[in-house]
């Protein structure tokens, strides 16, 4: 490799790093968290025992809610799942942003319980922030920014890639801890981005897709398809296999239907019936689940007659795709962990933490790299504005994302059930923290509030389990969690991860106090009585 | 061998346009020409999913033109060439 190159991928490298390093930390923090969305959403759920109605009365409970409310018959979810998460073995609503939807299940007399309640998810919240990293307005925006972010990303990836290749034997394993601080984050930045390489750069290239698919497919319309995309898309559709037919049809039991699909796929895992048009000739359901024996795109679907029970679409049943969406089911998969079960989820929440790391040390450097030109000069040195302003933003925005999704996940323990639009409260919570956090990093300084927040984010971390133990010892609060492993794993993870915000706080505090005083980490006395020296 | 000027605007616009429009109009040659040609169901997806690499790893490599006058005349030229051919199968296939 030409010096020269290395010299001016180097550059690019700083400039695409810095730009994109503090979004894609609260996306890959958020996103860790995400990977294990189900147990969150266990662990958040409300505690009040839900029982379903047995799977084995689904066919009665159908057939009684339709008669009850044939406005249901468009489009509603019978739920095959036992998990607390679960509110009603059947619900629908009005459109797929409707937050009120309708419920029903069989009383344990057998009557017929309808209810309509208010649903919104933690575990959406935490995805929307990994989506758009936390930036206000509608999803869209946010959406669009963080596509852009990726497509820097994958630039500081491969620049990042060109910079370490001469030194890749010499660097790679040597972690070189010792008084050269600088020298140490280098090493541990260099590790990890060379040994989570191929991670990042799948994220980095299905996020830009995730984020800018709409675009791009615009784009694809007007050069290459002469706007006949639209139509090859309706052609593609799955949900549209069965033809419309508006004559009333008895329909097949639950239990033959997932027979049915059993037979297509006998090692998918069948969660949800979504049906359509129940009760005529021209119905479909759309039985959801999973198969952690292939790459898949989160959920996988096989579209079915109610009717004939005959399956009419398998384009999205893992294992039995075409080709082509087969082919696209990986890319989904290698982005969502959606393959291999357990152990790959807890690699990619490790890889994301990994991640958010990366892109802190690569700010660390970045701070660091500007220091050291500085004190050339000799003598008294004072820190530059854009190294203290800096540092004051890293610590602010990465240590105030990670307190306040922490605070919002523990606040829907306590508010839910309590407050009528927990959606506001969770923005609210979140917004307030971040930006509060953001704001105390700049007032006192890079160095003061990375301890701060560090034990902030520590207490935070700590309430979560906190907050299961007193739901379990004070039953009068009316929030025991759930007694499951999922959610006594997010307890597990809260309480491991606060005990390293403390190991941190505690490095950190050692650090402005003992550390060179010519540095933006120093406490901020140490820095005055340098700058007086 | 020639020294690479940084030529930092020109070699990013370049990178960003050019790789973007060079990746579309090669999405596109894979649609017309790839197995099953353009109207096959469900492989507008993987089309769309081939943009993304193709566009970055064009604009990341576009820092080793020698100058930025040299990034706009080489993937101008390339684009030329695929959208050359991307408009003769828009021509000629049906």
């Amino acid at each position: 490799m030409r010096s020269d190159v290395v010299r001016l991928y180097k550059v690019v490298h700083t400039w695409t790093g810095i730009t994109a390093g503090m979004f894609l930390f609260i996306a890959f923090y958020a996103g860790s968290i995400t990977v294990f969305a189900e147990p969150l959403a266990r662990w958040s759920s409300s505690s009040a025992p839900v029982r379903l109605t047995a799977l084995a009365q689904s066919d009665e409970l159908i057939a009684r809610t339709l008669a009850a409310r044939p406005d249901a018959g468009k489009e509603f979810t019978l739920h095959l799942g036992e998990t607390e998460d679960l509110w009603a073995r059947l619900t629908w609503k009005k459109g797929k942003d409707d937050k009120t939807p309708w419920s029903a299940d069989l009383s344990s007399a057998g009557d017929l319980r309808l209810a309509q309640s208010y649903r919104s998810s933690l575990a959406d919240f935490v995805d929307n922030i990994h989506r758009t990293a936390g930036i206000p307005g509608a999803n869209d925006i946010g959406e669009t920014v963080m596509g852009v972010v990726s497509a820097v990303y994958a630039v500081a990836l491969v620049s990042g890639l060109i910079v370490i290749l001469p030194s890749l034997v010499k660097d790679l394993f040597a972690l070189r801890i010792g008084p050269n601080l600088k020298r140490m984050w280098l090493d541990a930045h260099n590790v990890v981005g060379v040994v989570s390489l191929p991670f990042h750069i799948v994220i980095a290239l299905s996020a830009v897709v995730f984020c800018l698919h709409e675009p791009l497919y615009d784009a694809l319309d007007y050069v290459v398809y002469d706007g006949r995309l639209k139509s090859i898309m309706a052609a593609s559709n799955p949900f549209t296999a069965i033809k419309k037919d508006e004559q009333p049809a008895p329909m097949l039991p639950v239990n033959v239907l997932l027979d049915r699909v059993k037979g297509a796929s006998p090692s998918f895992v069948p969660v949800e019936m979504r049906y359509r048009n129940a009760g005529l000739r021209g119905a479909s359901v759309q039985v959801w689940g999973y198969d952690t024996r292939y790459m898949t795109r989160g959920k996988g679907f096989a579209v079915i007659s109610p009717v004939t029970g005959e399956i009419a679409n398998t384009d999205y049943l893992p294992g039995r795709e075409g080709t082509w969406t087969g082919i696209v089911a990986t890319f989904f998969a290698l982005h969502f962990a959606t393959f291999g079960g357990d152990v790959v989820r807890v690699c990619y929440f490790l890889l994301g933490i990994a991640g958010a790391f990366l892109f802190y040390s690569g700010n660390l450097l970045w701070i660091e790299s500007r220091r050291r030109t500085e004190r050339r000069h000799g003598g008294p040195v004072n820190q530059k504005t854009s190294t203290r302003m800096m540092s004051a933003a890293t610590v602010g925005v990465c240590l105030g994302a990670i307190c306040a999704i922490s605070i919002t996940i523990v606040a829907e323990k306590w508010l839910g059930g309590r407050v009528a639009n927990i959606d506001v409260w969770r923005n609210a919570i979140y917004y307030c923290v971040f930006l509060g956090s953001v704001l105390w990093s700049f007032l006192r300084g890079a160095a003061a509030a990375s301890v701060e927040l560090l034990w902030l984010a520590a207490i935070a971390a700590a309430a979560i389990p906190l907050t299961t133990l007193t739901g379990w010892t004070s039953p009068a609060l009316g929030m025991q969690g759930s007694a499951s492993m999922a959610a006594l794993g997010v307890d597990l993870v809260a309480l491991f991860a606060a005990l390293c915000f403390v190991w941190m706080a505690r490095s950190a505090a050692r650090r402005a106090e003992y550390g060179p005083a010519d540095s933006v980490w120093a406490a901020p006395q140490r820095q005055l009585r340098e700058a007086a020296r | 061998m020639k020294e690479i000027r940084p030529d930092w605007i020109s070699k990013t616009l370049a990178g960003a346009i050019l790789g973007f429009s060079l990746a579309l109009a090669l999405a596109g040659l894979f649609a017309w020409l790839g197995p099953g040609g353009l109207a096959t169901p469900n492989k507008f997806q993987l089309v769309m999913w081939l943009i993304s690499p193709i566009w970055l790893t064009t604009m990341s490599l576009s820092f080793l033109f020698t100058s930025g006058m040299r990034a706009w005349l080489c993937l101008g030229g390339a684009n030329l060439a695929a959208y050359a051919g991307l408009f003769a199968c828009r021509h000629f296939i049906h």
